[in-house]
């Protein structure tokens, strides 16, 4: 584009065959909207670090814990179009296993690596009974699950806490030592952008095509020889991978864990907010886990806490019905508007 | 040059309950050759498409590809031998760029593993140029080119079709199969896919087999035809003599067009 300012569809050029544009995946950025997007994320990142009092450091690190878990509800639900009531199931798993593993003075690696073992086998368990359901039936079984869950919680309560919770041992990795505000904060965030940065590599994979024709159209997966089984399953792994992890990072961040943060109520409230958010964008993933940690505390501060699943409720109708593409992508379109009147 | 297999379809029946959608139907697809497959509604048109790409059970007789029986093969086992369909239905990712939505039809070449897609393994980069050229090739092709990034659901029913028919050419399958792509077009758009499809069978040398009901197109596109009634052939030929037959003109026209001619 140059600077000219003849009206550009006055005159077309003439169709050059040569000038064919090299084949890319999405439009390419201008450098200034590049520049744009480095400086948002660099002032995103480090705007809380500097200047956020410690009780909101603690909740930004929170927020990032619970991106970690939208983002996985982004691939199950958003791009392949699964609903599941379990995702707070699959949180409870990880935070429970971390807890468990971290009171036997396990280091956090082996807490790591056993909260993905759990997290697969549980994600495992609940994809495979369900691969022939989806829609409402579906969200029915992973919903069974979660009340599953919140059983056993309750009947082992030497081990758990059971219904009274327990007080987990602050994450500390190397020198970052989750009671100290600044590395709760990195602790969450670091873990969450590599988060980010899968989801949206998958955008630049057939992993993440086969998602979203699988959401869009199982005749069509079929066709063109998708293997739609394998595709709900590995979604399904993301998933609750990354819910076990959001789960673990949950509990050694907030040094408290207990069976209402995992219970159905959660799981509802993880989907309104990546329906919210808009659920099959990245940034709207951040926006629901924002929406979830910060949004209950601002009611409560003004006193009026049960205010939060009226909103919640009304907001998720506006959303459905105003704006398929939540928030974020009503914030897109606008911008886009803007442009091109501009 | 890919060669494209004939399709032999022998003593074919496929059958719903009592109702026999198709009955003892044989027929040849000569190879590398471009087929309409006309009739009147309920005449069991998709019902062949879907028998030959796996879409529903056969109940008796078989289906081959060249000398090779494929009826009881799943449909994902077809599509990799190189038989990709089209819906009447366009049945796209809506909310996804057009870009995204020919990529996907990708599929059946090889892909890397799942978890080397995942993690970006060093195998990716390369078979993703190859996957993006081939898709800028195919839209350039369609005329496309101009809205490659947008979401399919911004743009008009006639650009969406094509988005589809591409989606079943980015891989360059051997047999192709389309049931009623002119559907919802106007003429204009009509002449202009017709144009399209000629000149990829030209080029990619595949077997093509189109279900159409409009008479202009078949016989603008199509080198041989097959006319259904009821499940059964009643007529097989160039697309003049076969709409020129009077069982054909009787089942596909009534009687309307005696009193026109």
């Amino acid at each position: 584009m140059t600077s000219t300012s003849l009206p550009v569809t006055a005159q077309a050029a003439p169709p050059d065959v040569a000038a064919v544009p090299a084949a890319a995946e999405k439009p390419a950025r201008s450098r200034r909207q590049t520049l744009v997007v480095v400086v948002g994320l660099l002032a995103a990142i480090a705007v809380p670090a500097l200047t956020f009092p410690a009780f909101w450091l603690f909740l930004a690190a929170q927020v990032a814990a619970y991106a970690i878990a939208t983002l996985g509800l982004n691939v199950l639900y958003g791009r392949t179009g699964q609903l599941s009531l379990a995702q707070a199931t699959f949180m409870g798993a990880g935070a429970y296993t971390g807890y468990v593993l971290g009171s036997q003075g396990q280091a956090p690696l082996v807490q790591l690596l056993a909260v993905v073992a759990v997290s697969l086998v549980v994600g495992a368990v609940v994809a495979v009974p369900t691969l022939r359901l989806s829609g409402l039936r579906l969200a029915l079984v992973t919903l069974a699950v979660g009340e599953l869950f919140a059983w056993v919680l309750v009947h082992t309560s030497p081990l758990t806490g059971g219904s009274q919770g327990a007080n987990v041992e602050p994450l500390v990795i190397g020198p970052l030592d989750a009671s100290v505000p600044l590395f709760a904060y990195l602790l969450g965030l670091l873990p969450a952008l590599l988060a980010t940065a899968l989801v949206l590599h998958l955008d630049r994979t057939q992993l993440g095509r086969r998602m979203l024709l699988v959401r869009d159209s199982e005749l069509a997966a079929r066709a063109t020889g998708v293997p739609i089984i394998q595709t709900k399953i590995v979604s399904f792994l993301l998933a609750s991978v990354f819910a076990g992890i959001a789960g673990w990072l949950y509990g050694g961040i907030n040094g408290f864990v207990s069976p209402p943060d995992f219970n159905l109520f959660a799981s509802v409230y993880l989907l309104v907010a990546v329906v919210i958010g808009g659920a099959r964008s990245v940034l709207g993933a951040w926006v629901g886990a924002a929406y979830i940690v910060v949004l209950p505390q601002v009611f409560t501060a003004l006193g009026i806490p049960n205010l939060y699943a009226l909103v919640g409720g009304a907001l998720l109708a506006l959303v459905a019905l105003l704006a398929p593409d939540g928030l974020v992508g009503l914030a897109r379109s606008a911008v886009g508007r803007r442009r091109r009147t501009a | 040059m890919t060669t494209a297999p004939g399709i032999s379809i022998r003593d074919l029946t496929v059958a719903y309950g009592a109702f026999r959608a198709i009955e003892e139907l044989t027929v040849e697809v000569p190879a590398g050759r471009i087929v309409g497959v006309v009739g009147p509604n309920g005449a069991g048109k998709t019902t062949l498409l879907n028998a030959i790409t796996g879409f529903t059970h056969v109940s008796g007789g078989s289906i081959h590809l060249d000398e090779v029986a494929v009826q009881d093969w799943t449909v994902r086992r077809r599509v990799a031998a190189g038989v990709v369909r089209g819906f009447q239905t366009v049945r796209l990712m809506e909310r996804e760029s057009v870009m995204t939505n020919v990529l996907v039809g990708l599929e059946r070449t090889r892909q890397p593993f799942v978890l080397a897609q995942l993690f970006g393994l060093p195998s990716q980069p390369r078979s993703r140029r190859r996957d993006l050229d081939a898709a800028n090739a195919v839209i350039t092709r369609l005329g496309l080119a101009d809205v490659v990034h947008q979401r399919v659901d911004a743009l008009p029913f006639a650009s969406r079709r094509l988005v589809e028919v591409a989606r079943v050419l980015v891989s360059r399958p051997s047999v192709v199969l389309l049931d009623e792509p002119a559907a919802g077009l106007d003429q204009a758009g009509r002449h202009e896919l017709a144009a399209v499809l000629t000149q990829v069978h030209a080029e990619d040398g595949c077997t093509m087999v189109v279900v159409e009901h409009d008479v202009d197109l078949v016989q603008r596109l199509c080198q041989h035809a097959l006319a259904l009634d009821s499940g059964h052939l009643i007529s097989e030929g160039p697309p003049a003599d076969v709409f020129a037959t009077p069982e054909v003109q009787v089942a596909y026209f009534g009687r309307s067009l005696d009193a026109q001619a």
